[in-house]
């Protein structure tokens, strides 16, 4: 089994990816289950009616909860996965980057007969498959409890949706702490820029819509690239896309590239 | 049996961390089927030497080369085919079992069976522990059976034995020995000079990053003489010519002469026949750990 500096990733994470797993199983389970007390017309309405634009943002757009797709897309992926998966992500790619090489653990590898390139790729193809098995708890969690929720259903197209578009979120968000890391073997510049890029994505996409002054940077923001009621409303926007992918792309570059010319500690 | 065929060499090698040079100037070659120990005191310079052998490190200035070609660490792990690395303080995957890393480590590499069985059999590793649960020996003898694994033509080992009882010292150093008979190069760390001069046909010294000696361990084990202490109630007594780290005190009208003697040892006799007032003498051998001390810390010893 222990054949590759991949299946070794996915065997010292499988603990990771169990906790995790279960997490976002009940997570998902948890805000299926919430539906029927949120959709409540009369009460919907009323809220509609009086909510300030401002605090959208932080709640969502209650008109979203009418629905149960919208209200799974603006509740559970839009508000709460992301930050829960950005705190995970940062976690997993700083452990596997600069954790490793502080323990001294990646220099241990780095004596075995494999070049830095296929280490770093195994890593993050460890890294990247960690993070769809917990996704994959969550649709577990989501598709356990759905048939006993009233009037919870979704097309099955809306849900590849939105799971393929948080895959590559979450891809994009645990590439930027592993790739730093990979790349300057610092954690305080790992960890500083992947709170930075996620958490502060979280809050600029959160007060956006309430601070007038931050409209204009909203799009620095990572989850402006991950409109969650839009991709279940409709289709995924190529521009996302190529953002999150051409993100992860050119982070893993950098880190290749630097990653073979320096001093491991 | 060594050839002159150079698998280690190291050229005017220097490596800085900021305004520290930890590396200066060394110059270093060791040939096809040499045993060579490195030996220093902590922070001389030596692991931070065979980190660039290994390409985990870059050299700031000069050139590292094995098997006649260039070190850089995005080429090091091409040479690491036919290195078997370990370290005193390397850091096994706590995760994984003993025999888990191996595994691992087969799959990276050609090994034989046969091989295996023999290492496994020479060391007595405990495979099927968590290694991050096992003792600091434990976890060294696994690190040596990796090293040793795929028959490699080169070892390369920081401070090996560190760590390990003295059974499985001398398991060690019997398969260095091993190593020797059948060609292989090793080129070994160690703080104990003791451990180096059984198993090396040469010795090179370390200190504050600069290379102090390299000598064969033949002319290392001339290097020991003869420990002298002498007692007089006669003052001027001087010690003999060639005499080294020289101590004297005259107190209570006595003077306590000590130095380390070198020399031919009728001229010795000569000099103590001479000695006027001859309270007390002692005369014994001069330790080569201590001969050793000296080449590297004479400021300290004379």
């Amino acid at each position: 089994m222990m054949r590759s500096v991949f299946a070794k990733t996915l065997y010292d994470k499988r603990s990771f990816m169990l906790g995790w797993g279960i997490g976002l199983a009940a997570l998902g389970a948890l805000m299926v289950s919430f539906y029927p007390a949120m959709h409540q017309d009369g009460t919907i309405d009323a809220l509609v009616a009086n909510m300030p634009e401002a605090f959208k943002g932080l709640i969502g757009n209650l008109e979203d909860l009418r629905s149960f797709d919208t209200y799974l897309a603006s509740q559970l992926f839009d508000i709460r996965l992301t930050l829960i998966v950005g705190i995970m992500a940062i976690v997993l790619g700083l452990s596997l980057s600069v954790a490793d090489e502080e323990k001294g653990e990646l220099r241990t590898l780095l004596s075995l007969p494999l070049s830095r390139s296929r280490v770093v790729r195994q890593k993050w193809l460890g890294m990247v498959t960690v993070l769809l098995v917990t996704l994959l708890g969550l649709a577990a969690g989501i598709y356990g409890v759905m048939p006993f929720i009233d009037g919870a259903s979704i097309e099955p197209q809306q849900m590849l949706r939105l799971f393929a578009m948080t895959a590559l979120m979450m891809v994009a968000c645990g590439t930027i702490p592993f790739a730093v890391g990979i790349a300057t073997g610092k954690r305080a510049l790992a960890t500083g820029t992947a709170v930075l890029a996620i958490i502060g994505s979280f809050i600029l996409s959160t007060f956006g819509q309430a601070v007038d002054w931050l409209t204009d940077y909203e799009r620095l923001s990572l989850l402006h690239y991950f409109p969650a009621v839009e991709i279940v409303k409709g289709s995924i926007d190529l521009v996302d896309v190529a953002v999150l992918g051409g993100l992860t792309v050119l982070l893993l570059a950098v880190a290749f590239v630097r990653f073979r010319q320096r001093d491991v500690a | 049996m060594s050839t002159s065929i150079p698998v280690i060499e190291l050229s005017a090698v220097t490596k800085r961390f900021g305004r520290f040079n930890a590396v200066s100037d060394v110059t270093l070659g060791v040939s096809r089927g040499e045993v060579v120990g490195f030996v220093g005191a902590n922070g001389a310079g030596k692991t931070t030497t065979i980190s660039m052998l290994l390409g985990f490190l870059n050299a700031s200035s000069g050139d590292v080369r094995l098997f006649g070609q260039m070190v850089r660490p995005a080429n090091a792990h091409v040479s690491h085919r036919r290195i078997g690395y370990a370290a005193g303080d390397m850091e096994l995957p706590g995760q994984l079992t003993g025999a888990q890393y191996l595994r691992l480590l087969r799959a990276a590499g050609s090994v034989e069976q046969e091989r295996y069985d023999e290492l496994i059999k020479r060391f007595s590793p405990q495979l099927g522990k968590k290694i991050q649960t096992l003792s600091r020996g434990n976890k060294q003898k696994i690190a040596l059976v990796a090293a040793f694994l795929t028959d490699p033509e080169v070892i390369i080992l920081d401070e090996p034995t560190s760590g390990l009882d003295p059974v499985m010292q001398e398991t060690f150093l019997e398969m260095i020995r091993d190593c020797k008979r059948r060609g292989k190069t090793v080129f070994m760390s160690s703080h104990y000079l003791q451990e180096v001069m059984q198993v090396c046909d040469r010795v090179v010294l370390m200190s504050q990053g600069r290379i102090v000696e390299d000598v064969q361990t033949s002319q290392l084990l001339a290097m020991g003489g003869k420990q002298v202490s002498v007692t007089t109630g006669y003052r001027p007594t001087k010690p003999p010519k060639g005499a080294q780290e020289v101590f004297s005190e005259f107190a209570d009208d006595v003077l306590h002469l000590s130095f380390v003697f070198k020399g031919d040892p009728g001229e010795l006799q000569r000099w103590v026949a001479a000695i006027k007032q001859l309270r007390d003498i002692e005369i014994s051998e001069y330790n080569l750990e201590e001969a050793f001390k000296s080449l590297y810390q004479p400021e300290a010893t004379s």
